[in-house]
């Protein structure tokens, strides 16, 4: 074999070598949701016995059972979850935003002091303060309402942080002082010229913060107890503890299905905003 | 009605909390070199533009020009209003704007690097401030359509900065600006991103742009060329301070003091040490040891007007003044650059540098390594104070 051979042999090898790990972890990130598709069309005899890889044929039934079930509506529920994790995922987003983009293009005093201070909040685990949280929704009557799942979520040190990085890479000050010169108002500035240019973080920031309060299960779980505004993971741990008699894991598993659902579309609509260069023109680079 | 009135304005930056440290560190008593370079920074803060007054007429088109960091952008941030005002009065027209908002200004600004809107197409970015002033839609149609056929972007109305050339991308930026009308057009650095052959063509489309919208124009540069091409009159700017208000032909032929007329010019002027001498006829003349020269009519009676006693000078010639003859201050060729129509001649003169322009008649000359004697005519001598470089004719 001469040189040129003796590389090409090598650099197939390599390739082989690269696209099976790549395989490998594309599997087993698919295997799941293979899992959690065969399983939803099973039925509890079939998913309590021998375990096969092959999907089963009660899909439409599961389907079935989980609109029918009697202790839990599972719409009203994904109505429930959907509010809750959208108006808050645009709220959160948006303030955050605002936030960094004040902290960014204004000069004020104590801005550090503010910056350190909202940096601080990330330090305290979300259990410690929800404790306190809890307490004092119940002292003042404000549980079972969905926006005291929503307001809170609206203060978000992570999400302000990532926004004020993406603004310190992206937002010369030039377009600003532009804008202003055009005759625009601060508040107009920000949201005909800011809000355009950070829509990839604002995008990413968004299927964060969805999913985060989609799956959200410990606020809920202890702020709502009526039943007609239960969120999807509470229901989902409703069917799980139910008696023996009610109990089907084939339902519990075509709910979850339907719960990943929502996140999936939200994920595909809003994954279409995350592209490189939308400042490129603007400026001199 | 636009004129801009400018009464003693300053800006004073206060001082970070590492400055004041720094301030305070420093030793009582220090060299005066330290002291010279620190000028600007006093106990309130730096300063960055000092007493700067200026009465600008309507349709005037100032050039304010001096090296980074002399307070020409900071000024124009200021008339623009992106700036506060530390001291001082700015009026436009007869309004105090101080503290005017600068939508409320009527002043439109183009930006050194475009500051174009990124996700909006041209059309729109152009159309931005008439949509925020709710005008008729047909309007702002007519109004950006007028606007492009003036910077000839027509074509490119609807397409994105991203897919516009640096010059395109500039047009767009000074048809955002003019197509509201403004009463003053600010300019800041506009030319100096782009390479230097579309920075001539811009230049001359300004020239242009400038008799087809007839607006105040306050325009900021470093370029001494853009200075002198474009203003009716340029402000020279050094260390915060003005140096010099003229005409671009006043602040070539007369510069206020060493400082512009080294700027102003290129290549840039030749300095000698003479003494200012008055002969036997009473007339001013300057005198090197090898060379002396009666200034010219205009010179003598300018300085027998200021009675200006002998004294040593910095005296100062411009390249295109200086000849090449059989006596005079002697010295070296040591570069010769080929401009296309003429030389100019690098001279080693007592390790000094001094550059001659030598036509070229057509003829391909080899000056390097030479020996030469440099005489210079009267009226092309400048002179300056050594105390503290003023020009000693006015």
């Amino acid at each position: 074999m001469d040189k040129n051979q003796k590389a090409a042999v090598k650099l197939f090898i390599s390739r082989l070598l690269a696209y099976v790990f790549v395989a490998f972890f594309v599997i087993l990130c698919i295997f799941f949701f293979y899992l959690l598709l065969i399983s939803a069309s099973k039925t509890n005899f079939q998913l309590q016995g021998k375990f096969s890889f092959l999907p089963g044929s009660s899909l439409i039934v599961n389907f079935k059972n989980a609109l029918n079930d009697t202790m839990t509506n599972i719409p009203r529920g994904m109505m429930n979850s959907f509010i809750v994790a959208a108006t808050s995922a645009l709220l959160t987003t948006y303030f955050s935003a605002l936030t960094a983009y004040a902290t960014h293009v204004y000069d004020f005093k104590f801005k550090k002091t503010v910056q350190t201070f909202i940096i601080a909040v990330m330090m305290i685990p979300p259990q410690v303060s929800a404790a306190g949280f809890v307490q004092l929704a119940y002292k003042y009557g404000l549980t079972n309402k969905l926006w005291v799942l929503i307001i809170p979520s609206i203060a978000a040190p992570s999400i302000y942080f990532y926004m004020k990085q993406y603004l310190e890479a992206t937002l010369p000050l030039e377009m600003v002082e532009a804008s202003r010169m055009d005759g625009s108002s601060e508040f107009g500035t920000f949201n005909r010229i800011v809000l355009p240019i950070m829509k990839p973080a604002l995008a990413v920031q968004m299927i964060f913060s969805f999913v985060a309060s989609w799956n959200n299960f410990f606020m809920p779980g202890l702020l709502l107890t009526k039943p007609e505004l239960q969120t999807v993971p509470i229901m989902i741990s409703a069917l799980r503890s139910a008696d023996f008699a009610k109990f089907d894991l084939g339902k519990m598993y075509m709910l979850i299905l339907l719960a990943i659902l929502p996140v999936t579309i939200v994920y595909l609509c809003l994954s279409k905003f995350i592209i490189k260069g939308v400042t490129s023109g603007s400026v001199k680079g | 009605m636009a004129e801009l009135k400018l009464r003693n304005v300053k800006k004073i930056y206060p001082l970070r909390e590492d400055q004041k440290k720094k301030k305070d560190k420093k030793p009582a008593v220090e060299d005066k070199t330290v002291e010279k370079a620190n000028l600007q920074i006093t106990d309130k803060g730096v300063v960055a533009v000092q007493e700067f007054s200026i009465d600008i007429a309507d349709k005037e088109f100032v050039v304010l020009v001096g090296p980074s960091g002399c307070g020409k952008s900071t000024t124009l941030r200021m008339i623009a209003g992106l700036e506060d005002i530390t001291e001082g009065e700015l009026y436009i027209g007869d309004t105090l704007v101080n503290s005017i908002e600068p939508k409320d200004r009527d002043i439109a600004m183009v930006f050194q690097n475009y500051a174009l809107y990124p996700h909006m197409t041209v059309r729109e970015n152009i159309a931005y401030s008439l949509k925020l002033k709710h005008l008729p839609k047909e309007e702002i149609e007519q109004k950006v359509v007028e606007a492009a056929k003036i910077l000839d972007i027509e074509q490119y109305l609807d397409r994105k900065p991203k897919n516009l050339s640096g010059g395109q991308r500039q047009r767009v930026a000074i048809g955002r600006a003019i197509v509201r009308n403004p009463q003053v057009l600010l300019m800041d650095e506009p030319l100096s991103n782009l390479d230097a052959k579309l920075r001539n063509q811009m230049r001359a489309e300004i020239i242009k742009l400038r008799k087809k919208i007839n607006t105040t124009f306050i325009y900021v540069t470093h370029d001494q060329v853009e200075a002198m091409t474009l203003g009716d009159r340029i402000v020279v700017m050094k260390d915060g301070y003005i140096q010099q208000i003229g005409t671009p032909q006043e602040v070539y032929s007369h510069p206020a003091n060493l400082f512009v007329s080294g700027f102003i010019g290129t290549p840039a002027m030749n300095y000698f040490d003479a003494k200012l001498v008055i002969d036997e006829n009473g007339d001013y003349k300057v005198v090197t040891p090898e060379y002396e020269t009666v200034l010219s009519d205009g010179k003598q009676a300018r300085l027998k007007k200021l009675n200006v006693p002998e004294q040593d000078v910095t005296l100062g010639v411009r390249p295109d003044h200086i000849v090449l003859y059989d006596e005079g201050i002697p010295g070296k060729v040591e570069v010769s650059e080929l401009m296309g129509s003429s030389y100019h001649l690098h001279i080693n003169c007592n390790g000094k540098d001094v550059i001659a322009i030598v036509p070229t008649e057509g003829k391909e000359l080899d000056f390097v390594g030479t020996e030469v004697k440099m005489t210079f005519p009267g009226y092309g001598c400048h002179i300056f104070s050594k105390e503290d470089t003023h020009n000693l004719e006015y």
